[in-house]
């Protein structure tokens, strides 16, 4: 019968591409022990050197119950150190690919051509994401064991901040909420725990982008858009909308069961009502200090 | 004024040329730090219909420290209090250096239609979410129709 047929062949597929990748390919099976999704993660082609391999992307193959008469549904997911100029030319590849073997078992060849154009481009084409530029020749970069990449001197001054930062929080602390392992330093993009040398990676030289980089400038279609917030400030503040700091900060100072703000069937209960909006009007001194800062012009 | 970092020009330059849906976020003319902010109510939130105003100012360090950001307009929020503070990790002790301006107004946007009454900043708008959610909808779509239409 032609279904048999046509899961033989599967079957005949996924026993090879099990040989030959072996542990680095998961295969997941219906309720029906028939294969629907063939998954690995890809890296270039490097002789196994794991530093060198600056990319990577996850290739997942739906397999509709019709293929291989029909054609498998890849999806990309998780890729690392390229963009979306990338992956879509890697799409429209793997897309060729399919037509060429219409009809036939592809997924090895899928995973092939992946693997040839990752170790043809091993450069992250994407950007720092804390200085927002590229990476250049004569650039220094750092890869983290997450596939992440930033400029050393980028990566240098957010360990340092996060670092200064944790050891700011911890001396206000209590010594018994104090956290005894000290400080960990994270991935910027997600958060994975990494360890780097920052003595290294401060002495690195900035990025080279940022020298080109424009200046600002104030363009009239920004007075525009700001003339139009104006308005909307305006009417908003004519109908009451406007969040008046100051007149909020002596509210505080009133101990009342029921304001103008509040909701009229619910009691707040004024000993709680203290207790917050106290603590509260401390943080705003503080707050409103800060954005004292940027009407200094 | 210092010289203005450049991811901060980056970031102004896309965040016009490809703006967020549902929100815009502006410099002021004499403060490039210094953001004027409107952000919609998200479709099927209490807050529908309305643009919120807010405030956002990039700190000296930015973007090794969070933005500090307010709301101007007034928003009946169990997480944003009478100040227009909100209550949002990574304003605080989660923001990460790959977090930008738009990512932070999308979680600013996405926290009202997703208000947590669990770890609220305005007291008295958590409790009456947590006892009685649907008496807090209603209030919080009556400030919206109130304070925050457009003319």
């Amino acid at each position: 019968m032609t279904a048999n047929y046509s899961n033989e062949r599967v079957d005949e597929e996924i026993e090879a591409l099990e040989a030959i990748f072996m542990d680095d390919i998961t295969i997941s099976y219906n309720d029906k022990g028939v294969p629907e999704l063939v998954k690995t993660t890809i890296f270039p082609s490097t002789a196994n050197d794991i530093k060198k391999q600056y990319v990577c992307v996850t290739f997942e193959a739906a397999l509709p119950e019709m293929y291989p008469d029909c054609e498998p549904i890849v999806t990309l997911k998780n890729p690392r150190g390229l963009d979306d100029s990338v992956l879509n030319n890697l799409y429209s590849a793997m897309k060729n690919k399919c037509l060429e073997y219409s009809g036939q078992p592809v997924i090895y060849e899928l995973i092939e051509l992946i693997r040839e154009n990752l170790t043809e481009s091993n450069l992250p084409t994407c950007q720092c994401a804390v200085c927002l530029y590229g990476f250049c020749d004569g650039d220094v970069f750092t890869k983290t064991p997450c596939f992440h990449y930033f400029h050393s001197f980028c990566l240098a001054k957010h360990l340092l901040t996060t670092e200064k930062h944790f050891n700011e929080e911890q001396e206000k602390l209590p010594t018994w909420q104090k956290n005894t392992k000290g400080f960990q330093a994270v991935c910027p993009v997600c958060r994975e725990a990494i360890s780097c040398c920052v003595d290294d990676l401060k002495n690195a030289p900035p990025p080279k982008e940022l020298e080109d980089a424009q200046n600002f400038s104030v363009t009239n279609e920004l007075r525009l858009l700001q003339s139009k917030m104006q308005e909307l400030f305006s009417y908003q503040k004519s109908r009451g909308g406007i969040i008046d700091i100051e007149e909020e900060e002596n509210k505080l100072l009133l101990i009342t069961n029921s304001s103008e703000d509040s909701p009229p069937n619910h009691d707040p209960g004024p000993s709680l009502v203290q207790v917050e909006e106290n603590g509260m009007s401390s943080m705003n001194q503080k707050m409103k200090s800060d954005f004292g800062n940027t009407s200094l012009r | 004024m210092a010289a203005l970092p450049r991811r901060i020009i980056k970031e102004t330059q896309r965040l016009m040329q490809e703006p967020v849906p549902g929100i815009s976020a502006i410099p002021d003319e004499s403060n490039a730090r210094y953001f004027h902010v409107i952000v919609t109510g998200p479709e099927d939130s209490p807050f529908e219909g309305g643009l919120f105003k807010l405030e956002l100012f990039l700190p000296e360090d930015y973007p090794m420290s969070a933005p500090k950001v307010r709301f101007i307009t007034k928003i009946y929020h169990p997480n944003i209090d009478r100040l227009g503070r909100i209550c949002l990790d990574i304003l605080k002790d989660k923001w990460s250096p790959a977090l930008q301006i738009r990512t932070v107004l999308l979680s600013i946007q996405a926290l009202l239609s997703a208000p947590n009454p669990d770890d609220p900043l305005a007291n008295d708008v958590a409790e009456l979410w947590k006892v009685n959610e649907s008496e807090a909808i209603r209030n919080a779509k009556e400030w919206t129709r109130r304070y925050a239409m457009d003319t």
